[in-house]
């Protein structure tokens, strides 16, 4: 299985080193500059590509991480090659587009492999397998709360860009919109709001959101750009009816660190969470892909999980600005 | 010597202000009274205080200031007694479950020029005290929102009427909506401006009538958000009652805040379960000894009547929204 990488920044690389877990050969990398690919591409044995399009034509999988807005057309290509994709999260920049790519995988017979990592963190994993084991009856409000600072990247900070990530409530907050639709089921109601709205030059940004499950389920999502580097926490709720599940990353962290720093910040451009485990989720997100691309076994996340994160997240940003609730249309529907 | 009296044990509180007002100088406890004389006899005999049998035999007895612990839609007669009667008033919060009745009760006070407090305790809360003095000192710059929870265990252990829809007035979200909106009125000096809030009825599903959980979003007039969460969604063996937190959002960064943290995890073979105990100061002495010393000043107190009456007035509209479905206006008398 030949794969190619579009994407040089921190998942490109967090992606990169999951790929080298498994019998796949990663033959090549593309990224905006030779300078960025080449890195990488030194480390994994493999080739820097000039574009996309050379990358895509020597593949059987194209893993895209690049920023939000392009993701659009490169699925589209990819399938019209019937290529096997796996994509990052936000799978497109509007419902729209995620609708066009998702229909487009299933006519062309490929795989579309959304990279919603946070189902394979082991602890949002465990959560869910005992909620829908029972164990805490049935969720009745869920809390969920991601917070880090702003990613800082040096040049064409394109997370930043509304246009082109969608800002908090969509390129962070999507983490959390997928996770309670997983815990809880389809969601039919989003309010939401943000610092950004009213404050476009503030130096932080946070977002707000409930979203209202058919189950009858509540869910509250909190996401911070808003914290001193290298902070990055995230914590869960679950209660249900029966029991309550908690999770907190700063008070189970199993190492705190007290070392005197010696100046300067080493916070990374784009915080990633962390806590020692004896394989990466970004690993394990990307051996379950190997395994589907290679053995069609079943992910724990599909194209349409993608999709109505995606829906979710534009209904939170259409909400913000018009101050009301916003009813999604059913994605069978949709469609 | 000031001189107050309890109205009615209805409130699990009341209790709690009988040994806030021993321990304060120059404080006579006159005496309790309630409408249920079992409950009021009991309390007043474990306290060795002195029973009045009648709310009018209290207030004839002359107090200076009575406190009133009623269920939260009787407020409204006792204020009228007292306040006819020129004495003034502790009221427990929500002080009303109708908006005509906050409005009445806030009118007739000021018409009889007796003093109107409204038992919010959390100003009283050391840190929150630290947070206000902090933000008026500039330490945040400004603020841009907060992400509020004031949540609890299913308050019937307390008292059964807490889940009545017409005596508490309704469920989780009568119960819990309050305090927050009072903090952060407080905090930014601006009034709530639109309210938006989704409820159900999943904790405790057989067991009552009114909503036990709710998520809130609002917007202040000056344009700061926030989101509170009411629900009783503690289990009935969470080591404590319940809390209230809040993060709230600056332009220099974020800071958390757990007003109720400042606890010993207790563990006892005898309860096989961890507990909670408390050692933090105690608000609602602060917030007595304040109704006290306003009595005594002759000044309004640092929380007033009005200030309860625009915690109902943001409760009323989560309740509307819940009905509509929408964002609604929160109007403001």
């Amino acid at each position: 299985m030949k794969v190619g990488i579009v994407g040089a920044g921190s998942m490109g690389t967090t992606h990169a080193a999951g790929w080298a877990e498994t019998p796949a050969e990663i033959i090549g990398f593309t990224a905006e500059t030779t300078q960025e690919s080449g890195a990488l591409a030194e480390r994994y044995n493999a080739k820097v590509y000039p574009s996309f399009d050379a990358l895509l034509a020597n593949v059987d999988v194209i893993d895209i991480c690049s920023p939000t807005h392009l993701h659009h057309e490169m699925v589209l290509k990819a399938a019209k090659l019937a290529k096997h994709i796996v994509c990052e999260k936000p799978l497109a920049r509007t419902a729209a587009q995620a609708q066009e790519m998702v229909i487009a995988c299933e006519k062309a017979g490929v795989q579309l492999l959304v990279a919603h990592v946070v189902r394979f963190f082991p602890e949002y994993a465990l959560a869910h397998s005992a909620v829908l084991e029972g164990q805490i009856g049935k969720p009745a409000v869920i809390r969920l709360h991601r917070g880090s600072y702003r990613p800082k990247k040096p040049a064409g900070n394109w997370f930043l860009d509304e246009e082109k990530s969608g800002g908090i409530l969509m390129d962070l907050m999507i983490h959390d919109y997928d996770y309670a639709r997983w815990v809880a089921g389809e969601v039919e109601t989003v309010s939401a709001r943000r610092v950004t709205e009213l404050h476009p030059d503030a130096p932080v940004d946070y977002g707000l959101a409930i979203l209202d499950h058919r189950s009858g389920a509540l869910s509250h999502i909190a996401g911070a750009w808003a914290y001193p580097p290298p902070t990055f926490r995230t914590s869960l709720e679950v209660a249900g009816d029966r029991g309550l599940i908690q999770f907190d990353s700063d008070g189970t962290a199993p190492i705190q660190n007290l070392i005197l720093k010696t100046g300067g910040s080493d916070a990374p451009d784009v915080a990633l969470p962390s806590s020692p485990v004896s394989e990466s989720p970004y690993t394990t997100q990307i051996k379950e892909f190997y395994g589907a691309l290679a053995e069609g076994k079943t992910t724990r996340v599909s194209a349409t999980d993608g999709l109505a994160a995606v829906q979710i997240a534009e209904a939170a940003l259409e909400s913000a600005h018009t101050g009301q609730p916003v009813k999604l249309q059913p994605l069978a529907e949709a469609s | 010597m000031i001189k107050i009296g309890i109205l009615s044990f209805a409130h699990h509180h009341g209790e709690a202000y009988i040994s806030n007002l021993r321990n304060m100088e120059g404080v006579e406890l006159l005496g309790v009274t309630d409408d249920d004389p079992l409950r009021g006899q009991t309390i007043a005999a474990q306290n060795q205080a002195h029973y009045f049998h009648t709310y009018e035999d209290l207030l004839e007895a002359k107090p200076d200031g009575v406190i009133i612990c009623t269920e939260n839609n009787r407020h409204r007669p006792l204020v009228e007694m007292a306040a006819s009667r020129g004495i003034h008033i502790l009221c427990e919060k929500p002080i009303a479950t109708t908006l005509a009745d906050a409005q009445a009760i806030v009118d007739v006070c000021d018409k009889s020029g007796v003093l109107l407090m409204t038992a919010f305790p959390m100003r009283f809360s050391a840190p929150l005290l630290e947070i206000k003095a902090r933000l008026d000192h500039g330490d945040f710059g400004d603020v841009y929102c907060f992400n509020g929870t004031n949540r609890g265990e299913l308050p019937t252990k307390h008292r059964a009427w807490f889940v009545d829809p017409l005596l508490a007035g309704g469920g989780a979200i009568m119960d819990h909506t309050v305090h927050l909106v009072d903090i952060m009125r407080w905090f930014t000096g601006s009034e709530v401006a639109t309210m938006y809030a989704r409820s159900n009825k999943i904790f405790h599903a057989d067991e009552v009538e009114v909503e036990t959980g709710a998520l809130e979003m609002m917007t202040f007039q000056n344009g700061i958000f926030a989101t509170i969460d009411a629900s009783w969604s503690r289990p009935q063996y969470w080591p404590t009652w319940g809390g209230l937190d809040f993060e709230m959002v600056t332009q220099r960064g974020a800071v958390v805040v757990d007003a109720f943290r400042q606890n010993l995890n207790v563990y006892r073979h005898d309860w096989q379960r961890s507990n909670w105990a408390y050692w933090g100061s105690d608000s609602n002495h602060a917030m007595v000894s304040e109704f006290v010393a306003a009595i005594r000043e002759n000044r309004s107190p640092r929380v007033t009547g009005v200030d309860g009456l625009r915690a109902v007035e943001a409760t009323l509209a989560a309740y509307e929204s819940v009905r509509t479905g929408q964002t609604v206006q929160v109007q403001h008398t």
